[in-house]
């Protein structure tokens, strides 16, 4: 059985269709990256995953662990082990990161019928966590992102993946504004994810986050459509190639 | 402003009911005192609809209520989870009268010496006294002249030089019934060097007016933290005044959470006397409803080398309205002065509305003074944010508002008044914010 199922996905965005008839299956334990040009719906398909306001499915559907995922709120299929790592982490002023990671860790709890989380035991577990993305706890005590680097930020988002252990983590654009050495941290972060039931979906414009995280599948994604698919390879081509053998197929 | 024609003006029945007490009740420097303000409230007059400093405060409502004195003899019960949650000794007011028998003053700070009217002394007295003559000011306070001249009790807090007290001193104002009208007066005055703080927190039941007056000083090197929840019921109406005075090296640190009333004003007039002082007045007002909550401030510099802060936020949930007015004087002597002010507010509906009038008046070359004023919502993207951690949207909605309004509530420097604060503001939010609003 797929852990993620997406059958002829139609969305639009501001009364534009963007996506344009998707077909993607991921199996547990899978790695899938997405690549694309700039505008060809990557980042939509996020959003249409994660639930956002303002896109609109129009056809087709998202079925993740045999449940319908757009039946559900954007709470609900966090909670269900959806998992979206923003391209741009919101920041959010005068929440601690420390309790903003306790909010969504009780709040899966809560959905899963569990008691809350001891404080003690969720404070030591979020330490170590940060410490192997070598985040202080002063970046803990911090409001969620603000005044944050574009790595940090990043790395924020690493950590509460890491937290709230996704079966399938959405990671948008993860590398962009990363140096080498960030991007080596934020690779490691989620290489130490990755196991055999949790899968994830890389979006990248580039092909070097792949070098870091080995991808099971490439999918090249134009006019909000799947144009081809295939193994890691296909990404050195693109890479080498570009998209321009892509988009100038229009639906 | 003046309105000639006393008879027709709102209270005049009041202050004849309160002025034709047995004069064998009242000592007569207190009818005296009262028979004075009667006087001045019929010369400055119920504020006129286009007055500027009442523009946005429509008295209409409170000018057609049906009132009359509340009996200080009440017995009501204190609405215990209304009040700042605090340790330390509690002086309880019914009605505007000190209650001593339903105040717990056994362990009230070596060096304040606590008064009542029967105890007050000539100082005591010229200070009641000297509010009246503030009243003919331009912006008129036609309700300090009301208060003065029903009242019939008042609670005079005065810390002698030096002391340092480890609790802060809990006034507790309590208004019982429908259709009562009472004028709670306070006097605060923090001697020479002394380190004290006092919390205001008033409450009730029914539908009654409160006009309340603090009359404060902070001697020279004093610090005095003043704070004061305003969480009446939504019946009430609440209008209330307090003046300041800051001498030189001083500190006054304020916080009013104005959460309470179908009607509201706390407003705060402040004298800066001396340099080297810090008058800190900060604020929060959270409304829902029909709730009006007006907060309107003015700040006197009238000495040089001294700071004035100013932080307000507001939450406006229903078809709230809330109103800031703000004005810092600076006078020419008043080098050096520095003064900061900024009121912002979050709308949670379309139906709530903020007016924000920010004013400087500087007549010295060699100052800093600033102001402004925001006005936003919820953030949808932060919403969804914390959405997609797993949050749902109405505790997110919460986390994010509660967030907002501890940052002004951070202002308080008193730690445990602090989060005490933050504690009814998280009830608010828990009782007002539980509905999916947008």
């Amino acid at each position: 059985m797929f852990l993620l199922q997406i059958e002829n996905l139609h969305a639009t965005a501001g009364g534009q269709e963007v996506l344009r008839g998707i077909d993607l299956e991921i199996g547990p334990g899978e790695v899938h990256a997405i690549m694309g040009p700039n505008g060809s719906g990557k980042s939509t398909l996020s959003y249409v995953l994660s639930g956002r306001e303002g896109y609109e499915v129009t056809e087709g559907s998202v079925t993740f662990q045999g449940k319908d995922l757009l039946d559900m709120e954007a709470n609900e299929r966090a909670n269900e082990g959806v998992f979206l790592a923003f391209q741009y982490p919101v920041e959010i002023p005068g929440v601690a990161g420390m309790t903003f990671l306790k909010e969504a860790f009780n709040a899966k709890l809560r959905y899963s019928g569990e008691p809350e989380a001891n404080a003690m035991e969720f404070l030591k577990m979020v330490r170590e966590k940060a410490k192997a993305l070598s985040m202080s706890d002063e970046m803990l005590r911090r409001p969620v992102n603000v005044g944050f680097s574009g790595g940090e930020k990043k790395r924020n988002e690493i950590l509460q993946m890491a937290v709230l252990e996704p079966m399938l983590s959405v990671l948008d654009e993860t590398d962009s504004g990363l140096d080498i050495d960030a991007l080596k941290v934020v690779s490691d972060g989620i290489n130490a994810l990755r196991s055999p039931d949790r899968s994830m979906l890389l979006i990248t414009h580039y092909q070097r986050l792949l070098n870091h995280i080995e991808p099971d599948y490439v999918h090249v994604l134009a006019n909000g459509r799947i144009q081809c698919s295939g193994s890691k390879e296909l990404a050195l081509e693109l890479e080498a190639n570009g998209y321009s053998g892509f988009e100038g197929e229009a639906a | 402003m003046a309105n000639n024609d006393a008879k027709s003006q709102p209270f005049t029945a009041l202050i004849e009911e309160a002025t034709s007490r047995a004069p064998e009740n009242t000592p007569s420097w207190l009818a005296e005192l009262n028979m004075q303000a009667a006087k001045r409230y019929a010369q400055v007059g119920w504020p006129h609809a286009r007055a500027e400093y009442w523009k946005y405060t429509n008295l209409n409502k409170l000018a057609a209520g049906a009132f009359a004195l509340g009996d200080p003899a009440a017995l009501a019960a204190v609405p215990r989870e209304r009040i700042l949650p605090l340790d330390g000794p509690q002086l309880l007011l019914v009605n505007g009268a000190f209650r001593s028998d339903l105040s717990d003053i056994s362990d009230l700070p070596d060096g304040l010496s606590l008064r009542n009217l029967a105890e007050t002394t000539e100082q005591d007295r010229a200070i009641l006294g000297a509010l009246i003559e503030e009243t003919i000011s331009a912006d008129g306070l036609p309700f300090a002249a009301v208060n003065t001249a029903v009242l019939t009790d008042v609670l005079i807090l005065e810390f002698a030089p030096g002391i340092a007290t480890e609790r802060p001193v809990h006034v507790i104002s309590l208004g019982g019934g429908d259709g009562a009208a009472f004028a709670p007066r306070l006097v605060i005055r923090a001697g020479d060097g002394a380190v004290v703080d006092v919390v205001e927190s008033h409450v009730g039941t029914g539908g009654y007016f409160a006009d309340v007056v603090t009359q404060v000083s902070v001697a020279r090197d004093a610090r005095l933290g003043h704070y004061k929840m305003q969480n009446e019921t939504l019946d009430a109406f609440h209008i209330a005044l307090t003046t300041t005075e800051v001498a030189e090296g001083a500190v006054y640190d304020s916080f009013v959470l104005s959460t309470g009333a179908r009607m509201a004003r706390n407003e705060i007039r402040g004298t800066i006397t001396g340099g080297k002082a810090e008058y800190r007045i900060n604020g929060a007002y959270m409304g829902n409803g029909e709730q009006h909550l007006d907060n309107t401030t003015f700040v006197d510099h009238a000495a040089a080398g001294s700071r004035s802060r100013e932080i307000y936020k507001g939450v406006l949930a229903g078809a709230s309205r809330g109103v800031f007015q703000g004005k810092i004087l600076v006078r020419p002597d008043a080098q050096q002065s520095d003064g900061f002010q900024m009121n912002r507010a979050m709308l949670l509906s379309n139906k709530a509305e903020v007016d924000s009038k920010p004013e400087l008046e500087i007549y010295a070359d060699d100052v800093r003074c600033s102001h402004g004023a925001t006005v936003g919502e919820l953030e949808e993207e932060q919403l969804f944010y914390l959405q997609t951690r797993g949050i749902e949207r109405n505790l997110a909605r919460r986390l994010l508002v509660s967030a907002y309004i501890d940052e002004a509530i951070d202002e308080v420097q008193n730690p445990a008044v602090k989060e005490a604060f933050k504690q009814m503001a998280a009830y608010w939010l828990s009782e007002n914010l539980t509905r999916n609003i947008r």
